[in-house]
Formats: structure tokens, C-alpha cells, sequence
């Protein structure tokens, strides 16, 4: 069982690595544009957090695919 | 040993960063102008000081060594073990701490839970970062004495003389600007090495040829289950979903910055901005092991000589002290910080909390400066019999940090999330997941599979305890729990004019 479990190929840690950076951008993506922008002196595109998230996890998925 | 012109750039930094903090004194007035900046933050400062003030000089010596060890697998923790935490930190958890108008992460705590669990967490953390100062401090003396020459005692009083008066004087906002001076000059070094190291290996593609054929390791971010330090399924599961979220979203010192924003869309532009630097930093110290790796010809006898070596050859005159000031600015920009956030603690949560609560705003912020100074003293004091009293001390601080992160996080994330969570699940889940650790780390699990297991311990007790106590009411609930905020109409509006009042 151990052997096993141990034998697991890092194609596996990719996968679930993937999927982990996925689920973060989509919950990012779900928040509330009000939820996002309270508090911001103007609602400008560039002040949108969840683009923010989505271009840095996405930079993530791209380093952790290639290496 | 550096000197001539290495020495004057040391130096040159050393008073700069001195006189660019006491600058700060002028704007501290009140007590949350000390603690919070006066909740003045910009954004951009934010996520620059988050970012210097979690670079330490270990990150430097003892990630260079990692990294020269095992290659980028050492980035995990720049990355899946820091920027998804962050975004969620960010996000989540950033917005509740700063609408609730808490202080610190164990005031949030005393609201939504009750005043043992605050005073638990707070005695955690204050306890700790105590401990980190006097560590720092010891950190900075054997650096001073290593390059300059300095006796190990100078190095901890200049140290202390720098970094003490101007965060006794100017507070958060002295240590969140000299941060953002510090994290420059961090960055600025790193960059140095890099270009150079790159120039000496031929680019990428060289140092990817030197190193290969001996280390096909090297290049890969996840190794093996069977690795001793670095099992792939311990850093998803233990770094990326426990210890970094609890890092960044529970640790007083990281969520100071975001709790002295001007707004609430600045706490969080802040903490995101930070993920953008923090993809930066393995530049700092994962390339600089890699060059050494390819360039130096016997293996080292001891790796954390790896960042070491790279700078007596590697750097020309002139830029050796350049990164050698970026070693003290991420010492500095630690001291600073962690000094300023266990003050906060150690007044808001213990002194007023528990012993002189209605005294004069005035009162606090005497109390808080003289408190920075006794925290100096006793760090300076501390730094050497505690470094060499205990082997490993550092160790042994993130062993430490490890027994309790798990717990508070399992236990802020159901306090945000959960508005079922009763005060005495908070309280019991909390110790049961610390009491978890403690049995898992005498068995000599690895730390990353402690941190998973003493997070599902106290989210389960909290759980069970929760659904056989007596829910909290609602009013006591209103602001600080997710769902209560968002569906009650009353909340909202009351959250809007409060936002709008702290524009």
C-alpha cells in the first residue's frame, strides 16, 4: 500500500497542482464586483482585484506546467 | 571581509534607512497612528512593506543553500506555498479584519469568539515574535561581524539603536516606508546577482546544461513523495493549503500593513499587489544557489556557504555592498516589523485588554513606545543566550510556528465562514489542534503533514463542539461572518458608510 502510494507519478502533483491554482482563479473570479471594488475611489477596469488574481495564478500555472 | 567602498555603501544604507524612519516621527499623534499608520496606507506601500517585512536574512543564506541543495523545488515557497494563500488572504479574510476595525489578528478573534480565545492567540503570537526579535537581532550581529568585522555585540546594539528609535518613534508608518526602501534595495541586489551569475553560466540555457546531467532534479518544482523535506504531496496539501494560508492570512505581522489601509479596496489591492512581488523574490536567492552550483568547481562542505560564496566571487567591488545592505534590509525590515506587531499585541490584547482598559488614547501610545523600547532591550538581551543556549534555534522557531498555525487558521476560517461556530468550539478546537501538533511533532512526522493534521483536528472539534453548544446571536455575529455580511441588507449599508468614512 505504501509502495504504492509512493510510486505515484509527479505527472500527478501537475494535475493536482493545476487544479488547486484553477480553483483559486474561479473563486476569485466569483466574488461580487461590489464585494471587489467597496472602498475604491472609482470602479476603472485596472481596479478590478479578481483580473488581478486571475493574472498572477495564471502565471502560476504556466511556471508550474513548464517546470 | 568587505571594505573601502563596500563598507561606505553599508554604511551610506545603514543612516539612510535611520534618517528616512525618524522623518515619520511627525505624523504619529495617536495611538492608532502608532499601531495602524492612522489608517493611512496606500496600496502599493502595503504590499511593498508585506513583502519586506517577510524576506528575512535566513530566506537569503538559508535559501540560497536549499536552493543550491535542491534546486527551484526551493520556490515552492515563494509560490504554491505563498500566492494562492495570498489571493485568499486578500480576498477573504483581508476585508473582515479591517471592516471589524480590529487591531490584530487575536482581537478579531475576541470579537467573534470570546476573550479566552483571544488571549490564547495573543500569548501564541506575542510570545513568538518576542522570540523572532531576539533571533533577528543574533541574525544581524553574526552577519555585521561576518562581513564588516564588526564584534557580534555592536552589530545586535547598532541594530538595535537603528531599527528601535526609529520604531519607537514613528511607529507602523516608519516601518512600513523604510520597508519600502529596504524591499528596493533587496531587489536591486538581487538583480545584480542574477544579471552577473547569468553572464558567468551563459544565460538560462548554460546554467540548465551545467547542472542537468548531474541534477536532473534541479529543474523540477515537485519532487518525489519519497523525498525527506520536499514530498510533493506535503507541499500541496500541508504548505499550500495549512501553513501558507495560516502564514498569510492569520500572522500579525503580515496582516498589520493591511489593517492600516485608507480603504478597503487598498487592504486588498494591497496583499494582491504583494503576489506580484512575491512571484520575484525566488530571483533573490533560488538563482544565486544555482550559480554556485554551476560555477564552483568542489561541492561545499556546508550549503548555506553557497550565497556566501557567490559573493566574494562573484561580485565586484562596489556591488557586495550593495547586496550586502540588502541582507541588512531584510533584517531590518523584520525587526521593524515584528517589533512594531508584537507591541501591538502585547498593548492591545494583554495590557488593555486584561488590565487598563479605559485609560487616555495618549496613555496607549506612551505605552506602546515604551513597550518598543523594553521589546529592544529584551531582544538584544535575549539574542545571544538564546541562540546558543538552543541548537537549531531556528529550527525550533518554525517548529514552534508550526504547532499553532494549523489551529489558528482552521480556527479564523471557520470564525469567517461559519456563523454556526460557537465560542466554545473556537476555544477548544484551538487548543485541541495545538494539543494535536505537539503529539505529532514528538513523533517526528514531518512538519508539513503535522501542519495538515493539527488543521483538520481543529476544524473537526470546532465543528463537533459548535453543533452541541449554543449558537452565537446574531448580533454579535454581524459584520464578522461571511454570510451574515452579505445576505443582510443592514450590514451592507452600515459596512458602506463605514468605507466610505474611511476614504
Amino acid at each position: 500500500m505504501v509502495a504504492w502510494f509512493m510510486d505515484i507519478p509527479l505527472f500527478w502533483a501537475k494535475i493536482l497542482g493545476t487544479i488547486f491554482f484553477v480553483s483559486v482563479i474561479i473563486w476569485a473570479l466569483m466574488r461580487p464586483k461590489e464585494y471587489i471594488f467597496r472602498g475604491a475611489p472609482d470602479r476603472k477596469r485596472w481596479r478590478d482585484l479578481r483580473i488581478w488574481a486571475a493574472v498572477i495564478l495564471v502565471v502560476q500555472i504556466i511556471l508550474y506546467i513548464k517546470y | 571581509m568587505i571594505g573601502g567602498l563596500d563598507l561606505f555603501i553599508v554604511i551610506f544604507f545603514i543612516v539612510g534607512v535611520f534618517i528616512v524612519g525618524l522623518y515619520f516621527k511627525r505624523f504619529v499623534h495617536t495611538s492608532e497612528d502608532f499601531f495602524l499608520a492612522g489608517r493611512k496606507l496606500a496600496w502599493w506601500v502595503i504590499g511593498m512593506s508585506i513583502i519586506g517585512t517577510n524576506i528575512g536574512s535566513y530566506d537569503y543564506v538559508g535559501g540560497a543553500g536549499a536552493a543550491y541543495d535542491v534546486g527551484i523545488a526551493q520556490a515552492n515557497y515563494e509560490w504554491l506555498g505563498a500566492i494562492p494563500a495570498m489571493v485568499l488572504s486578500a480576498l477573504l479574510f483581508v476585508p473582515y479584519y479591517w471592516r471589524a476595525g480590529a487591531y490584530t489578528v487575536p482581537e478579531y478573534l475576541g470579537m467573534r469568539y470570546n476573550q479566552p480565545v483571544r488571549i490564547v492567540e495573543a500569548l501564541l503570537w506575542g510570545s513568538f515574535l518576542i522570540c523572532c526579535i531576539a533571533i533577528f537581532f543574533w541574525a544581524s550581529g553574526v552577519m555585521l561581524e561576518t562581513y564588516v568585522g564588526w564584534p557580534i555585540w555592536l552589530g545586535i546594539l547598532v541594530t538595535a539603536v537603528v531599527v528601535g528609535i526609529y520604531t519607537v518613534t514613528g511607529g507602523l508608518t516608519a516601518v512600513a516606508m523604510t520597508d519600502v526602501i529596504q524591499l528596493a534595495v533587496m531587489l536591486v541586489g538581487g538583480l545584480a546577482v542574477s544579471i552577473i551569475g547569468f553572464h558567468e553560466v551563459g544565460g538560462w540555457s548554460g546554467l540548465v546544461e551545467k547542472i542537468s546531467p548531474e541534477h536532473p532534479d534541479h529543474f523540477k518544482l515537485f519532487l518525489p513523495l519519497s523525498h525527506e523535506s520536499y514530498p510533493w504531496l506535503g507541499m500541496i496539501f500541508g504548505l499550500g493549503l495549512v501553513l501558507s494560508p495560516a502564514w498569510w492570512c492569520c500572522h500579525q505581522a503580515i496582516i498589520q500593513r493591511t489593517l492600516g489601509a485608507r480603504s478597503e479596496w487598498d487592504a486588498k489591492a494591497g496583499m494582491l499587489s504583494a503576489t506580484f512581488l512575491k512571484t520575484l523574490v525566488p530571483i533573490l536567492y533560488v538563482l544565486p544557489g544555482l550559480f554556485v552550483l554551476a560555477l564552483c568547481a568542489e561541492p561545499l562542505a556546508d550549503m548555506d556557504q553557497a550565497l556566501p560564496w557567490a559573493i566574494k566571487n562573484l561580485l565586484p567591488v562596489g556591488l557586495a555592498g550593495l547586496v550586502f545592505a540588502a541582507f541588512l534590509a531584510a533584517i531590518f525590515s523584520s525587526v521593524d516589523s515584528t517589533l512594531n506587531s508584537a507591541v501591538t499585541i502585547w498593548t492591545r490584547d494583554i495590557y488593555q485588554n486584561l488590565f487598563v482598559r479605559n485609560a487616555s488614547d495618549q496613555h496607549y501610545l506612551r505605552f506602546g513606545r515604551m513597550l518598543t523600547l523594553v521589546f529592544v532591550i529584551i531582544g538584544a538581551f535575549l539574542a545571544e543566550p538564546l541562540t546558543t543556549s538552543f541548537k537549531g534555534i531556528y529550527q525550533a522557531m518554525q517548529n514552534l510556528l508550526t504547532i499553532f498555525q494549523g489551529p489558528t487558521l482552521a480556527t479564523v476560517l471557520l470564525g469567517i465562514m461559519w456563523a454556526r461556530a460557537t465560542q466554545w468550539g473556537g476555544l477548544f478546537g484551538l487548543l485541541g489542534g495545538v494539543a494535536c501538533s505537539a503529539i505529532l511533532h514528538s513523533t517526528g512526522m514531518n512538519f508539513l503533514y503535522v501542519a495538515w493534521w493539527s488543521f483538520v483536528v481543529a476544524l473537526l472539534v470546532n465543528v463537533l463542539i459548535s453543533l452541541f453548544t449554543k449558537p452565537e446571536p446574531v448580533e454579535k455575529l454581524r459584520g464578522l461572518v461571511y454570510g451574515l455580511v452579505m445576505k443582510d441588507e443592514q450590514v451592507q449599508e452600515n459596512l458602506a458608510s463605514r468605507v466610505e468614512g474611511g476614504d
